[in-house]
């Protein structure tokens, strides 16, 4: 569905991503780890076009969306829960989701998704006309999600959903990443978390100083010495 | 210095603070969105004083013509303005866009004097709306209460137009977090597009009013109007509609109380006054009236 061949992004003379190749296939959930500045929201920023590639290719559905804007890139169907969620604080959450449809011209399916968030988030529905910037961490990122999802995205690009998050909220967090999957949502999941973002993704790159330096089925990955040691906290 | 007297300063102030006001409204939609303090405002509202005095000799068209168009007018401008001068430096540095700003404005000065004449030339209401009235001593026109009205009656449809369609509703995205709006696909420079329509519109209209309250135009009259009124935006609280209608009825009275009630040698200093005051405010409520603290943005 999505695939990345020897993508390059700078910033300037930094160099942050160089000669990335990374594929997502339809239906799967795949997990990219790797450590600060390794590149990995570099690189979902730049699949949704806010950022340009020095060179490289990034194809989804077999089109190329390099140099398309931000808006036809989620017109075409990919959506992006950013890290630190940046919701609209100020607006409420009613405004927030429907911000997130807002290239959409279809209103009653923009309607009937809106009814499905809340019955996904029933917290966001109880406190619908209340500022965004009132909810809490772990509600802000159910509704970073949510607006993202508003979209109707075939490809979802989750930065860092569990950053900041207490330990139930995490799981309740993966849970729902689990089920958007099921529903038949592709994900590109980057987490800090790699031991839960491994258990439940299906394939995973890891990322070092903006290359793919590792890559393959997260349950191989999940036993792989190397990895249990830099990322996974074990051993 | 009696009860009417006051009163008297009162009313001059709220008239001159409603154009204030009007410019300020514009100024702080895009500076909310931008981060622009956009020095050209002013000269918009110059050329629309221009284009509102062309209407005004001609009188067989009604006085309505003199506000309307210049109005509409505007609103194309500033779209001209942003497209042509302000969207190439998008993702440049604020500095940029700020020195740009600068050069646009003397462009238009520069162009007025080019194509009209440096020369001042007289503006002159027809009919009534100059004619003075006198409510119990108090003395104003039906200028000064038509000013009050507009701006109340227009700061009452933006607010409603900002909070309750898309377009409103994406503007108040992108001036909480623009690099957030672009990410979830809101077209911004829709948005900022508006933000430059609607502010510059408001600006066309204030140059009817400017001009008619000083019955003299020249191509240089907008600068300092404009600069005050983002000193009224500042204090009001920058990127607040309702913090700008504010600032610009408190700096427009304060200005005004300065003159009156200050020994004349003091009223050459009006303008030094104007900027203590953004000063004072800065100092003490950095956020201005109505602003959001950056603890509530994050």
């Amino acid at each position: 569905m999505l695939e990345i061949r020897n993508l390059s992004v700078a910033y300037g003379k930094i160099v942050a991503v160089s000669n990335l190749s990374l594929t997502v296939n339809e239906g799967e959930i795949v997990t990219v780890v790797g450590g600060n500045g390794a590149g990995k929201t570099t690189t979902l920023r730049t699949v949704s076009g806010v950022l340009k590639p020095r060179s490289g290719e990034i194809l989804f559905k077999g089109k190329s969306m390099v140099g398309l804007s931000p808006e036809a890139i989620v017109t075409r169907g990919i959506s992006h829960s950013p890290e630190g969620r940046m919701i609209f604080g100020r607006l409420t959450i009613t405004e927030n989701l429907k911000l997130g449809a807002y290239n959409r011209k279809d209103p009653s399916g923009v309607k009937s998704d809106m009814e499905r968030m809340f019955g996904m988030f029933p917290v966001l529905e109880q406190r619908k006309s209340q500022r965004a910037g009132t909810l809490s961490g772990g509600e802000q990122q159910m509704l970073a999600i949510a607006r993202s999802l508003m979209s109707r995205p075939n490809l979802l690009l989750l930065d860092e959903p569990s950053l900041g998050l207490a330990p139930l909220l995490v799981e309740k967090i993966f849970d729902v990443v689990v089920e958007l999957r099921n529903e038949g949502v592709t994900i590109l999941l980057v987490e800090q978390n790699a031991n839960e973002a491994l258990r439940i993704s299906d394939r995973a790159y890891v990322l070092e100083t903006g290359t793919v330096t590792i890559e393959g089925p997260s349950t191989e990955l999940i036993n792989n010495p190397m990895l249990r040691a830099a990322y996974l906290g074990l051993d | 210095m009696t009860i009417n007297y006051i009163m008297q300063q009162l009313v001059n102030g709220l008239a001159l603070g409603s154009i204030y006001a009007l410019l300020a409204i514009g100024l702080t939609m895009v500076y909310g969105i931008l981060r622009l303090i956009n020095f050209a405002h002013g000269d918009l509202m110059m050329l629309g004083a221009y284009v509102s005095s062309i209407f005004i000799s001609a009188t067989i068209l009604p006085i309505l013509f003199a506000v309307v168009i210049p109005t509409l007018l505007m609103a194309l401008m500033g779209l001209i303005v942003e497209r042509t001068a302000y969207r190439p430096l998008r993702g440049a540095p604020e500095v940029a866009m700020l020195i740009t700003s600068l050069g646009v404005s003397r462009l238009l000065q520069n162009s007025t004097v080019l194509v009209l004449s440096p020369q001042p030339r007289a503006f002159r209401l027809p009919g009534d709306l100059t004619q003075t009235m006198n409510v119990g001593g108090i003395r104003f026109t039906q200028l000064d209460v038509l000013t009050f009205l507009l701006v109340i009656a227009l700061m009452v449809l933006l607010t409603l137009y900002i909070n309750r369609s898309k377009t409103g509703m994406a503007m108040r995205a992108s001036s909480e977090n623009l690099r957030a709006a672009r990410l979830i696909g809101i077209n911004v420079n829709w948005a900022i597009g508006a933000a430059f329509v609607l502010g510059s519109a408001l600006a066309g209209t204030a140059g009817f009013l400017w001009a008619s309250r000083y019955g003299i135009i020249d191509p240089f009259m907008g600068f300092l109007p404009g600069v005050k009124a983002f000193v009224a935006a500042v204090i009001g609280g920058i990127g607040s509609i309702r913090g700008a209608v504010a600032g610009g009825v408190i700096l427009g009275v304060a200005e005004i109380g300065f003159v009156g009630f200050l020994p004349p040698e003091f009223s050459g200093y009006r303008d030094a006054f104007v900027f203590s005051l953004l000063l004072i405010v800065l100092l003490v409520r950095p956020n201005g009236l109505f602003g959001k603290s950056e603890v509530e943005r994050a």
